[in-house]
């Protein structure tokens, strides 16, 4: 059974239609990559995925549970992580805060297994190598560094199917390294990830399938190396056949 | 004596960031429902207690339910308007509330009839209190309205219960109000609904605001600065019609510098996705 199952999924606010008719299935364990042109819909794809959206058709099925009316808390319960193309953190709250109400909303089951919270607190920062800052608002760290901190709470805790939003823009070469490990290192633990990303060679190198929108469409759907190779992605993407 | 009620909205109002100018809604729902039932209609402190207490919760479900309906400002709106319908009500219902004469000779309770034991009696109930809002300040409760409050979607998406944990918020401000309007009326001996107008209600926003949104300590410390600036005035060597007027003033001074000095804080940016 796969983790996630959409089907017939279409969003529109008035008259513009942002979804159209999607449907996709996601394996326990894979990672997908998820690419399109600016305002293509990956974003509010993934809205509608975590509940904020209500979608006008289609359905969502999460181990084959049907959650397209559950609201975004159970979703997140039921184990679906989510990474904000803006920083998910709350920049008036200190790091250790941070992180600790993510852990404090867990389910009960989830919360179990993972056994003292402040170790697991402390245990997140080391993973984003940000101890030193612990005590300090997140608000003061770069970019990059709330990156990293998103990442490493939504990772640590204990959440199975992850939606990643664009996690490499504006984060230096070294940190997009750090990412990608950190994502690869997901995969080994058999968790299952989509991500939206705009850095092509990053999507071949740690997704194992590629779904490409526009204009709310789903285009093409594949390997990254048959995707990347096909003429229509070049169309789409880079706006122009840079053969002719 | 204010306290409960100030801290209670400070909760939903400086901590959560909703919009609830709707306090004093509460405030009259508790002081009539509970003393006009003791007073009035010779019902057992107890039940008319009970009462209050019932009452109150429904009126916070009420404004919870009306603050996930309606936009923000739609909300702060319709919660000043349900204060002022309970006012009127409480105003021309005299068969039962007297109107505007208010419900004089408000009996305290056999053990602390004297002014000495009743104060005793409030200050441990408001240190009760206290105690109670900075445990959930500094708690699991509190963060969560932290996070809803600075960004609802991101605070969602880790699991939290925006509507539950709004919910809660809106109950216990209702019964800080129910404390505050349940130890006052006896202090004073009389309930007006003088007290309960739309001037009460600014005096909440002002401490909450030049305290610090959210903050415990600061807004306990504002309730006492400006309760003492409230009565002080009165002892200023003014001629009696000029009182009220200079009152104003200097009200309208402190919420000006206030609400500059923190603009930040009661208007952050809104962020969204
Ligand atoms: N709240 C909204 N109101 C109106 N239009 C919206 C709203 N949210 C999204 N849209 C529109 O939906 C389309 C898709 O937006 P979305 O944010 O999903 O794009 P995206 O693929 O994530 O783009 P990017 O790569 O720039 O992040 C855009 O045309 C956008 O203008
Ligand atoms: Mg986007």
């Amino acid at each position: 059974m796969p983790i996630l199952s959409v089907s017939g999924l279409s969003f529109s606010i008035g008259d513009h239609q942002i979804l159209k008719n999607i449907s996709f299935d996601v394996d326990e364990g894979e990672v997908i990559g998820l690419i399109g042109p600016n305002g293509s819909g990956k974003t509010t794809l993934f809205n509608v995925l975590s509940g904020f959206l209500k979608p006008i058709s289609g359905t969502v099925h999460l181990r084959g549970k049907d959650i397209t009316r559950a609201i975004p808390s159970k979703r997140a319960q039921m184990g679906i992580g989510r990474v904000f193309q803006n920083f998910g953190i709350f920049r008036e709250m200190t790091l250790e805060e941070n992180v600790l109400v993510a852990l404090e909303s867990l389910s009960k089951d989830q919360r179990g297994e993972l056994g003292d919270l402040k170790e697991v607190v402390k245990g997140t920062l080391e993973m984003a190598g940000l101890t030193q800052f612990a005590k300090q608002k997140a608000g003061s760290l770069s970019g990059g560094q709330m990156r990293l901190l998103e990442m490493s709470r939504t990772f640590k805790t204990g959440k199975d199917l992850f939606l990643l939003d664009e996690p490499t823009a504006g984060v230096s070469p070294k940190m997009t390294h750090q990412i990608s490990d950190l994502i690869t290192g997901l995969k080994k633990s058999g968790k299952t990830a989509l991500v939206i990303e705009h850095d092509l060679p990053f999507i071949g190198k740690i997704c194992d399938k590629v779904i490409v929108l526009d204009v709310g469409e789903i285009v093409l759907h594949g390997k990254p190396s048959e995707v990347q190779k096909s003429k229509e992605l070049q169309e789409i993407y880079f706006g122009a056949d840079p053969t002719t | 004596m204010i306290l409960p009620t100030v801290l209670g909205f400070n909760l939903v109002f400086g901590k959560g960031k909703i919009l609830h100018f709707g306090q004093e809604a509460f405030a009259i729902v508790a002081a009539y429902s509970v003393w006009v039932a003791v007073v009035r209609y010779q019902i057992p402190f107890g039940i008319g207690l009970g009462l209050g207490l019932g009452l109150v919760v429904l009126v916070a479900l009420l404004l919870a339910w009306l603050s996930f309906r309606l936009e923000a400002d739609g909300f702060g709106v319709m919660s000043i308007a349900l204060h002022l319908v309970f006012l009127a009500v409480v105003l021309n219902w005299q068969s039962v509330t007297r109107g505007s004469l208010g419900i004089p000779k408000i009996p305290r309770w056999e053990l602390f009839q004297s002014l000495e034991a009743y104060t005793l009696l409030c200050i441990l109930v408001v240190i009760v209190w206290v105690v109670f809002i900075l445990w959930l300040d500094r708690g699991k409760f509190g963060r969560n309205l932290s996070a809803l409050a600075e960004h609802p979607w991101h605070a969602q998406s880790l699991g939290i219960n925006r509507k539950r944990i709004h919910t809660i918020a809106f109950i216990i401000a209702a019964l800080g109000a129910l404390t505050s309007n349940v130890l006052l009326p006896p202090y004073i001996h009389i309930l007006t609904p003088n007290d309960y107008g739309f001037p009460a209600m600014i005096l909440f926003v002002m401490i909450v605001v030049s305290g610090g949104p959210g903050r415990v300590w600061g807004v306990i410390a504002a309730t006492f600065i400006l309760m003492f600036l409230k009565e002080g005035i009165r002892f200023v060597a003014l001629p009696p019609d000029m009182i009220g007027p200079v009152r104003l003033m200097l009200f309208g001074i402190i919420l000006f510098v206030a609400v500059w000095w923190r603009r930040d804080s009661i208007f952050p940016q809104e962020r969204k996705i």
